[in-house]
């Protein structure tokens, strides 16, 4: 398991879609930490501090494993970054084909009185 | 594996798990881009509940739910969420002044 910063952590999740493009998955998994174990957590509740969470983000092709933490103040731009690597690599999954066929329907018959009226005017 | 077949339902429940179980619920993600499929899985080690698709449409109901679920998670689970877009928080600023919504 890697622990790198929010950047590195990003390049190398491109990497990993990039190498699985052919066959593999990619896991993401998201979960509320604090990076600190059960023991020190109820230790500082006991004592009355706070603790800071943060976003622990794991991901792996597999084999490899990475992760990072995401603060409070990087999520925003973590997030959306993430977002947009998903959207640039998400590009196997299906477009709306029922609607496409519906669309391809209503165009069909869009057509036909298109057809029956230009047949109509170089008659005239 | 309990498989959710409306996405709605599917967010209403991820949601309400996070919510009683912050410090055990997981969110994870799988894309298999030699199949086309994705995968959604919530669980906190006693309950779970996943939900599959091939459609690029589910794809843009994910990222909203990957954001809520940063902005859950970074920030804790009181943290308002009140549909979470990122149009939306880009302007937030801005727009405190104005009214006006999209242009």
């Amino acid at each position: 398991m890697v622990r790198l910063q929010p950047d590195p952590f990003l390049n190398e999740l491109t990497n990993m879609f990039e190498r699985t493009t052919e066959k593999g998955s990619v896991w993401v998994t998201l979960k509320h930490s604090s990076d600190k174990s059960k023991l020190k957590r109820d230790k500082m509740k006991t004592a009355g501090e706070k603790i800071e969470y943060k976003c622990l983000v794991r991901a792996t092709d597999g084999k490899k494993t990475i992760s990072t933490m995401v603060g409070v103040k990087d999520h925003q731009r973590f997030q959306s970054s993430y977002a947009t690597i998903l959207k640039t690599r998400m590009t196997a999954l299906k477009k709306r084909e029922r609607k496409d066929k519906r669309k391809a329907a209503d165009s069909d018959k869009k057509q036909d009185p298109k057809k029956q009226s230009s047949a109509v005017k170089p008659s005239n | 594996m309990v498989y959710v077949a409306s996405w709605d339902d599917f967010l209403e429940k991820s949601l309400l798990l996070f919510r009683s179980q912050p410090d055990q619920t997981r969110y994870s993600t799988k894309y298999r881009h030699c199949d086309g499929k994705l995968v959604l899985k919530v669980t906190d080690d006693k309950e779970c509940i996943k939900f599959k698709t091939d459609q690029a449409q589910d794809a843009r109901k994910m990222e909203k739910l990957n954001n809520i679920f940063f902005t859950l998670m970074a920030n804790g689970p009181q943290a308002d969420i009140s549909e979470v877009g990122v149009k939306e928080q880009i302007e937030a600023q801005p727009a405190k002044k104005g009214r006006g919504r999209k242009q």
